[in-house]
């Protein structure tokens, strides 16, 4: 019971912190929510018993990521944003239509997995265990694990291309 | 669970916690006196016998100080700056263990805040937790010399992060296990027949040198306090900060060195464990207390005696060592654990 209500509370708070990071007008204070909201979902991951993700999301985007994203902000000093004129009412009425509209969306689709899915299997006996991940995804998924780190690679090299200046060596 | 479990819980976890704030202020002493030997002075002298009252003269001078907030600070980032700061140094020791375990009238207790399955991964996600207080108190200051300095830090630790992740990762493979109790455990056996189980400094010599000297950039000490660099920076990103927010930083500062000196004697020099100790009984069990907290002081002198000794690096060299020295290092280190690991060495 206990469990239930600190996973609720642990998931609203990852809910409102991506909305203050969307809504918020202060680019670092965005990202600042969503180092909040990642750290919450993180406890939800703890609660669901994969400490496991849960270390490497914080690892992962608290740590690198939105520390990296943060680097970006500050080097380039960017200021609050400020309100642009408001948009036509045109505008509003198909951003809320949009809004319900996936709202719909996503509330069937919750529906339907909430009839067909399976029970949740039992949780391992060691949920830190690495063995059986590792396991997994260097047999089954061997060739996708692969694939993901050549993508990754060539991301590499094209940022690197890109951030080379012309006739600099 | 009972009063009493509950008790020893609360015991296993605030008795580190205690140890370290007990032993805080006598740091800061021994780093002036040892800057005063090292340096040939005398360092702090006048305020008790041999400069002993120091710590407590600069604690009451830290409570009596003017707490100041710039003007034009973010005054919710700034004053949640150093707490932050604070907080990541502090829950970090919670993994390390510190002692053999203990059975006293049935009960075993292992001497460990929480002995979690993911040890050292929850080490490594606080500690990359704890830039978020150098880079908010610098930008939230609202000051260039302060804004550089957090700036220079998230680089910084994003760039030595990676060195000492995958120096560490050695040490996982060897023990096969994330759990910072084994890692200890495994390295109290046998050191002269195979498979090896001696202190892991010996076969991944490479991997403590790496982990070593990215422990001194992430804890932001000389050769590498660059986002501090008062010949630069004033001093950097806490330039703005006065009175107690001040004093949180100077204490993180310091607790960071002894969680990182305790996880290098953890993870390298086998921990409580010491050949030819056995830890049985009541008194086995303090012995080895006593044990990791002699090597965890020596690690720290290490710290200090570094401090006073190299000079401070340049922006471009810190980055250049960090990338194309330690990085490679760590990598190569890992494959020779890998391969040590398949020829049964260790």
């Amino acid at each position: 019971m206990t469990a239930r209500l600190a996973f609720d509370v642990a998931a609203g708070l990852a809910i409102f912190f991506a909305c203050v990071m969307v809504v918020h007008r202060h680019p670092v204070k965005s990202v600042l929510a969503l180092v909040v909201s990642f750290f919450a979902l993180a406890v939800t991951y703890v609660l669901l018993s994969a400490p496991l993700i849960a270390a490497v999301q914080v690892i992962v985007y608290a740590g690198a990521i939105l520390v990296l994203f943060l680097f970006v902000l500050m080097l380039l000093n960017v200021p609050a944003e400020v309100r642009q004129t408001p948009g036509r009412p045109i505008h509003h009425t198909l951003s809320a239509g949009a809004i319900v509209a996936f709202a719909a969306a996503l509330l069937a689709a919750l529906r339907s997995y909430g009839a067909t899915a399976a029970p949740p299997s039992p949780a391992p006996s060691d949920p830190g265990d690495l063995a059986p991940l590792a396991r997994l995804l260097f047999s089954d998924h061997l060739l996708s694990f692969e694939a993901l780190s050549i993508l990754l690679l060539a991301a590499l090299v094209g940022a690197f291309t890109l951030a080379r200046r012309e006739g600099s060596p | 669970m009972s009063g009493a479990d509950l008790g020893i819980a609360a015991l296993r976890v605030l008795a580190p916690v205690l140890a370290i704030l007990i032993v805080l202020p006598m740091l800061q002493w021994v780093e002036r006196r040892g800057a005063g030997l090292i340096q040939d002075r005398p360092g702090p002298n006048r305020v008790g016998p041999f400069g002993l009252l120091q710590p407590v003269a600069d604690v009451v001078k830290f409570f009596m100080k003017e707490d100041l907030i710039p003007s034009n600070a973010d005054r919710f980032l700034y004053v949640l700056a150093p707490g932050l700061a604070a907080f990541a140094a502090m829950t970090t020791f919670a993994v390390i263990p510190y002692g053999a375990t203990l059975s006293v009238g049935g009960r075993v207790i292992p001497l460990v805040g929480a002995d979690v399955s993911i040890g050292i991964l929850y080490l490594f996600a606080l500690t990359s937790l704890s830039v978020y207080g150098i880079v908010l108190a610098g930008w939230s200051s609202n000051n260039k010399f302060s804004l550089m300095g957090g700036i220079r830090s998230s680089a910084q630790i994003i760039s030595y992060e990676l060195a000492m992740t995958t120096a560490a990762a050695g040490v996982v493979l060897a023990a096969s296990s994330f759990r910072l109790t084994e890692v200890v455990v495994r390295q109290g056996g046998s050191w002269f027949a195979l498979p090896f189980r001696g202190w892991n400094v010996v076969p991944q010599f490479v991997g403590f040198v790496v982990f070593f000297v990215s422990a001194f950039a992430e804890t932001n000490r000389l050769p590498f306090d660059l986002p501090e660099a008062e010949a630069e920076l004033v001093a950097g990103y806490h330039t703005e900060y006065s009175a107690m927010k001040f004093a949180m930083f100077y204490m993180s500062e310091y607790i960071n060195v002894i969680v990182v000196s305790a996880l290098t004697v953890t993870l390298y020099f086998g921990g409580w464990t010491l050949p030819g100790l056995s830890p049985a009984g009541i008194g086995g069990v303090l012995l080895s207390v006593l044990v990791f907290a002699l090597k965890t002081s020596f690690v720290v002198w290490v710290f200090m005696w570094v401090r006073w000794t190299l000079p401070r690096f340049r922006y471009d060299q810190l980055m250049r060592l960090g990338w194309k020295a330690l990085l490679p290092l760590a990598l190569l280190n890992l494959f020779w654990v890998a391969a040590l690991v398949v020829w049964k060495v260790l």
